[in-house]
């Protein structure tokens, strides 16, 4: 008997988002198979890789990626550049500052720092808050604001602040919203079913999942993907079916691996393509679990990933 | 030293001297007044409120008590120290685990009927209702110079004569009165004895004319409530009834506290008589005057508890209980009796253990599966036993699984701010205008009575109506904004059920979002204990067509409100039963008829436990049933 492949798509999508407008604007989701199942149906959107900075400027970043940005006086010098690197689809523009356990910068003064990287680039943008929960409420609606128009990412709301950032961002300025969730199915379902009771259009929620540096109990995180998927696919469960963005970035360049100098750890070999290696290996593995968009900070790991992702697409 | 004087609403005060320093709750413990603190002391639950009326306390304020609160002197007494002669108010409140220790009224049907009932089903199912225990009467020829045989002979011929039994045992208590009980009543007595095939016990000889009560008590220990009930073992009749908090509750709420407190440096002697000497003794006392009995007329006892509450009771160490791979020390024990544990009825009285079927499954659940029927029918039904810990059976005649899982104490009102018993001022049921946002509530106790706090079946009629007035949202936080919604310095929210002035209470009775969260996570373990072990036995809840609910979280629960809220399966209510304490029934069933103790033994020999924790999936199922109804939505479709 001649073998007969079986197609694996299913009837139930992967609802598409569309980030930023205009000719840069990119989709995201909107696949009916497994991640780069390409063989079992096309998948509808390529996954989409971002770049991050921070309001910091070159301050914080490793020397390794400071090179990058060599001439760059100011954060929006730097976000032109990033826009223009080789793979880049999206910009993330990190408010780390806002952090009042940290250097507890204003609203006021990161919002304005935003307005002007949000002019200087058209590629879409995705506004990340500073990972505390009052601060981010604040700060995340002001952004949603301040980006009026831009059809951003707001990255992310939480169980605690999403009435606040839900309300901002999809509600009045009909941003797209991220919502964050710690690595749970369950939690990540919970957090969007409130958001759409809230009243935001469920075409217009990302999901962070919630991540990890590869070897950071990642298996968490990739079968959370996969799970979601899987009930968003096969089971048609519209309450997981948003796209998934998976902030690569800020997990890898915190750990010792990646960040730890040669004097510190000879036998480890040269930092730079550590933490690159880092980088684009945590990257693969969401993209293989589920993920439809990541954000990186090392150009190398981006142009890699973005050949990575044309390959297998 | 200082002088600590602890002034109670309705009692006289007590005084005692403390150390500068010693801690508030430390010193009520010694002194045995009653301070409710379900958390063991570590602040966490905010029940152990006092007044400071005199004197100085250095305590910290802590989020449970409001800045208002604290200007009126409330303190937490788990955080007071003594640092002067200090005079604190115990609110009633605080007291409630004591919660006047209740005899019921007999005089109510309801009360008897549920024993009539179980008898009859009982005897449908051909199980005979009756012991081995009788009075039986004997007439003895007096003795002469010539006829020299001394007491206890004669009465064991005699004895022999009656039952054709040939071994005859007379304890010392009976050996003690013999002489002046035979020769007050002309040696014509009645004897209460157990009789079996091998031998004859006897418990006492009586007067010919006294009223031969063969007095029985059955208890249901709970971790949070004891009930317990006198039955006339010949007849079967209930004589008494009685409930009151269980006395270790002051050494943690749950199991885990009081297995690490009995672990403690003569630990086990405490908890032991905080159950035997300061809960069961006084309960039987004021039982058997209201039945009209001395306790020595108690000559069997059966007690249905959890494994860790009968191996406190019995003193044995339940640390195993408590640690992988979780083996308690028995499963059932025959040798125990009133003397060995201190129980003030007949010391020779024989102490039945309903038998237990693993660490968190014991004989309250045995016996409770046995009252429930489920092992007799063929169809599938489920048992669900609403308690601290929160237990499930389901099977028909051929099998039986069971498993466990912690619901904390938010059931029997524990872990709710103004969480109380089932007792006088509960408010045990609830509706809400959607509209005006404005409560009714039904409470317990006579018309008129004020509410005090809240008890298991009015938290899931609250949270039942706050959600479908839409003043909740799935995760239990307030929506809405209204007069009685209000929201703390921290922004918890909370809704007032009585103001002040509506309650008989020092302060508003409010349900927060700190207490539906906890009851939430309660009735999340119940609702995915029930998936997983149906899941594991590649069952569906489809399959079941009883739901055998028991537990004392109030005089019933309103069921369609217990599955708006994700507690239970979606099915139709009628399927749905409340059978009151069934752990209380089972124990009475055991012990008026042997032939029903030795099928609970059986049932419990033919359950197969499941140990939840060793399944992955029940943590998924746990969080996804922490939301109302159910993350999955799709399991609660079509339900009002």
């Amino acid at each position: 008997m001649p073998f007969n492949a079986k197609s694996g798509k299913f009837s139930a999508n992967i609802n598409t988002v569309t980030m930023g407008t205009g000719d840069k604007a990119v989709k995201i989701g909107g696949e009916n198979v497994l991640p780069f199942f390409t063989f079992d149906a096309p998948v509808e959107n390529a996954p989409k890789v971002g770049i991050e900075i921070t309001d910091f400027g070159l301050e914080n970043e490793p020397d390794c990626v400071k090179k990058y940005y060599e001439g760059c006086e100011t954060v929006v010098d730097m976000a032109k550049k990033a826009a223009s690197m080789e793979g880049v689809d999206f910009l993330c523009f990190r408010m780390e500052g806002g952090d009042p356990n940290g250097a507890n910068k204003s609203t006021e003064e990161l919002i304005s720092t935003l307005k002007e990287v949000a002019a200087a680039v058209d590629i879409p943008l995705v506004v990340a808050g500073c990972k505390h929960v009052e601060k981010d409420a604040e700060l995340l609606s002001k952004a949603a604001e301040a980006v009026d128009g831009k059809n951003a990412v707001i990255l992310a709301a939480k169980e605690e602040n999403y009435k606040t950032i839900g309300a901002a961002a999809g509600l009045a300025y009909k941003q797209i919203v991220g919502g964050e969730s710690a690595v749970d199915i369950n939690l990540a379902k919970q957090l969007n079913v409130l958001m759409t009771q809230l009243g935001v259009d469920p075409k217009s929620i990302v999901m962070n999942v919630g991540s990890a540096a590869a070897g950071y109990g990642f298996e968490y995180v990739v079968s959370t993907m996969q799970r979601v998927k899987a009930a968003a696919l096969g089971q048609n469960d519209n309450t997981l079916q948003m796209p998934i963005i998976t902030p690569v970035a800020s997990e890898v360049w915190g750990v010792k691996e990646a960040v730890a100098s040669e004097a510190d750890m000879p036998e480890w070999g040269d930092a730079e393509k550590r933490g690159v290696d880092m980088e684009i290996e945590t990257a693969a593995a969401v993209l293989a679990a589920g993920s439809n968009a990541v954000i990186l900070k090392h150009p190398t790991a981006i142009a890699t990933i973005s050949k990575m992702i044309k390959e297998l697409m | 030293m200082h002088k600590v004087t602890f002034k109670f609403e309705n009692s006289e005060d007590v005084t005692v001297f403390a150390a500068f320093g010693e801690n508030l709750l430390e010193v009520a413990r010694k002194t045995n007044v009653a301070i409710d603190a379900p958390c063991s002391g570590n602040a966490s639950c905010g029940k152990c409120k006092v007044k400071l009326v005199g004197g100085e306390l250095d305590s910290k304020q802590t989020r449970h008590i409001t800045d208002e609160e604290y200007a009126l002197g409330w303190r937490l007494a788990c955080v007071s120290k003594v640092v002067s002669d200090v005079e604190v108010l115990v609110p009633d409140i605080a007291s409630a685990y004591r919660s006047r220790m209740k005899v019921a009224d007999l005089s109510s049907p309801e009360e008897i009927r549920i024993f009539e009932d179980l008898k009859e089903q009982i005897a449908e199912v051909g199980i005979a209702l009756r012991n081995n225990l009788e009075a039986i009467n004997l007439e003895m020829a007096e003795p002469t110079l010539d006829d020299t045989m001394p007491d206890n002979e004669r009465l064991t011929r005699s004895l022999q004569e009656a039952t054709g039994v040939s071994r005859i045992r007379i304890p010392y208590t009976v050996i003690k009165k013999l002489a002046q009980v035979l020769r007050e009543n002309h040696f014509r007595v009645q004897a209460i004895v157990r009789k079996t095939e091998k031998d004859v016990f006897v418990y006492d000889v009586l007067a010919q004319n006294e009223n031969p009560v063969v007095g029985g008590l059955a208890v249901d220990i709970g971790t949070t409530t004891v009930s317990a009930v006198i039955i006339n073992m010949l007849d079967g009749k209930i004589l008494a009834k009685g409930s009151g908090g269980n006395g270790q509750i002051r050494y943690g709420a749950d199991v885990i506290n009081r297995i690490i407190e009995s672990v403690k440096p003569g630990g086990r002697e405490k908890l032991q008589d905080a159950i035997v000497k300061e809960t069961l003794n006084p309960l039987t006392k004021t039982m058997c005057r209201q039945a009209g009995i001395r306790p020595e007329q108690i000559y069997r006892m059966c007690v249905a508890g959890n494994t860790t509450m009968n191996h406190l009771l019995v003193g044995v160490d339940a640390d195993p209980v408590r640690m992988e791979p979780y083996i308690p020390t028995f499963f059932k024990t025959n040798s125990l009796f009133a003397n060995d544990i201190g129980v003030d009825i007949n010391p020779d009285a024989h102490i039945i253990l309903a038998p237990n079927i693993g660490s968190y499954v014991g004989g309250d659940i045995t016996a409770g599966t046995f009252v429930s029927m489920i092992w007799n029918k063929p169809e599938f039904s489920l048992f669900i036993d609403l308690g601290t810990n929160g237990e499930i059976v389901f099977g028909n005649s051929d099998f039986l699984m069971s498993c466990a899982c912690s619901a904390g104490p938010a059931f029997e009102g524990g872990d709710i701010s103004c969480g109380m018993r089932a007792t006088d001022g509960a408010i045990e049921a609830c509706t809400i205008d959607e509209e005006t946002m404005e409560p009714s509530l039904t409470i317990v106790g006579a018309p008129g009575t004020k509410p005090v706090g809240i008890c298991g079946s009015g938290i899931i009629d609250i949270i039942a109506e706050l959600y479908r007035c839409k003043m909740l949202s799935p995760k239990g936080k307030f929506i809405r904004e209204g007069k009685r919604i209000r929201h703390d310095k921290y922004g918890m929210g909370s809704y007032v059920l009585a103001f002040e002035d509506e309650a008989d209470s020092v302060k508003d009775i409010e349900i927060t979002e700190v207490d539906i969260d906890n009851f939430i996570r309660a009735k999340g373990a119940i609702f995915s204990a029930i998936r997983t072990m149906l899941s594991y036995c590649d069952f569906d809840v489809s399959m079941i067509e009883n739901v055998y609910v028991a537990g004392g979280i109030g005089s019933g629960i309103n069921m369609q409100n217990a599955i708006r809220i994700g507690m239970f399966p979606a099915l139709p209510v009628e399927m749905y039963h409340y059978i009151g304490n069934s752990s209380l029934a089972g124990a009475y069933a055991m012990l008026y008829s042997t032939e029903a103790e030795r099928k609970v033994y059986e049932v419990a020999q033919n359950m197969t436990y499941i140990e939840l924790s060793a399944i992955p999936q029940y943590m998924d199922e746990f969080v996804a049933a922490c939301f109302l109804p159910h993350t999955d939505a799709s399991l609660f479709e079509g339900v009002e």
